[in-house]
């Protein structure tokens, strides 16, 4: 029977993979410790699959095609593009998938009724998806199925649909007969800029909606947390914010629970999102 | 106005090491051969496109703030000018500085797709 095991909400900064190597920077001590425990929180529950919840930030997906939300089936992929590795200094991979899973998720001859998603044969994960597994399963030796979100590129899915995706996702895969161990990890950000007249503050550039969005993942407001995600509130606490969405995911596949664990980390790039659902059961 | 065809352009230069090198190079010569790549489409997508004088003056001139008026998306310009404009002749934190400046009386362009 397949359950989720364990749903993490964490970063993918780019910039932080290099930023990280020893020594690393005082103020971002605090991020590599909490990546460190959630790397140990990740192995405890002896994961056999991650569904892995990012946005592709224009590396494989422009908007010649868009879609919404779109699952990767493919049994392995290609991680980090070439602009990745100029620009960020990150290490091209190859990583495994689950198609089995990945079936579960999309169905087989029809889509379920519960959602449309799209899918790829081929998905080439870029930093939102490769920088957490790299800090959370550094062998990179547990399958991934990954879904993208499209949290960069208006329109985007309402809150409510990101809610209604982590709902599914809780649906389908707790009690399949499909036997698996499955984590949930979403990928994005708080209060983020990049490209606009607010980035590079050394600071937060919305730190009471960062107080709101890690309150909504500690109390398990899920409601509240998508009353609070309207487009303009989310632009205006900066024009990379949306990708909070995909915690609002994660929350929802938590069954809407409090988190166990929910801070944001405060350092150069503003506050980095930690967030831990462990579930109860063995 | 072509947002698509502007975003199109930022992020084809920045996404390909080679186009990236080219267009530094020579960024008119660049900016023509890309629209002439249009005319001659190839599937499954046509390379290439076609901009406005305004949008390929700014193109040309890596004129960001007026790439930024124009609605050009906020990640696309800022991975564009970063490829373009750093080590040389700028640092990262000059560019954002320079950009935060440039934009600063523009208000928030929309940026949808």
């Amino acid at each position: 029977m397949a359950e989720i095991v364990l749903t993490l909400g964490v970063p993918h900064t780019p910039l932080l993979w290099n930023l990280t190597k020893p020594p690393v920077p005082d103020d971002l001590a605090g991020v590599v410790a909490e990546y460190g425990r959630f790397r140990t929180m990740l192995a405890e529950v002896r994961p056999d699959a991650v569904v892995l919840v990012a946005t592709d930030h224009f590396r494989q997906l422009m908007t010649a095609n868009m879609p919404a939300f779109l699952i990767g089936k493919a049994p392995q992929m290609r991680g980090t593009h070439p602009n990745e590795e100029r620009e960020f200094g990150i290490p091209p991979v190859t990583l495994s998938g689950d198609p089995d899973l990945a079936r579960l998720v999309l169905g087989h001859h029809e889509l379920p009724t519960g959602f449309d998603f799209s899918f790829s044969d081929e998905p080439w994960l870029d930093h939102a998806f490769v920088v957490p597994l790299l800090y959370l399963t550094p062998d990179l030796d547990v399958p991934v199925v990954p879904i993208y979100t499209n949290c960069n590129a208006p329109p985007l899915p309402s809150a409510r649909r990101f809610a209604d995706l982590g709902g599914y996702l809780r649906a389908t895969i707790n009690g399949s007969a499909l036997d698996r161990r499955v984590a949930v990890i979403a990928s994005g950000h708080l209060a983020y800029e990049l490209g606009g007249p607010r980035q590079f503050l050394g600071e937060s550039p919305d730190g009471e909606f960062d107080e709101h969005a890690v309150s909504w993942m500690a109390q398990g407001d899920l409601d509240g947390a998508v009353a609070g995600c309207g487009f303009d509130r989310l632009n205006d606490a900066g024009n990379l914010t949306f990708q909070f969405l995909n915690f609002i995911t994660a929350l929802a596949s938590a069954g809407a629970q409090p988190a166990t664990h929910a801070a944001g980390i405060a350092c150069r790039f503003g506050n980095e999102p930690f967030f831990a659902w462990k579930q109860n059961r063995t | 106005m072509s947002r698509y065809m502007v975003n199109k352009f930022l992020w084809e230069v920045e996404s390909d090491n080679e186009s990236l090198a080219s267009f530094k190079h020579d960024p008119a010569g660049f900016v023509a051969d890309w629209e002439l790549g249009a005319a001659t489409p190839q599937p499954p997508y046509p390379a290439g496109g076609s901009l406005t004088a305004a949008e390929r003056q700014a193109c040309i001139a890596v004129d960001y703030a007026a790439l930024y008026s124009m609605g050009a998306h906020p990640y696309l310009l800022w991975h564009f000018i970063r490829a373009v404009l750093v080590p040389d002749p700028m640092t990262v934190a000059e560019l954002s500085e320079a950009l935060k400046r440039a934009i600063a009386p523009l208000d928030r362009p929309d940026f949808t797709t």
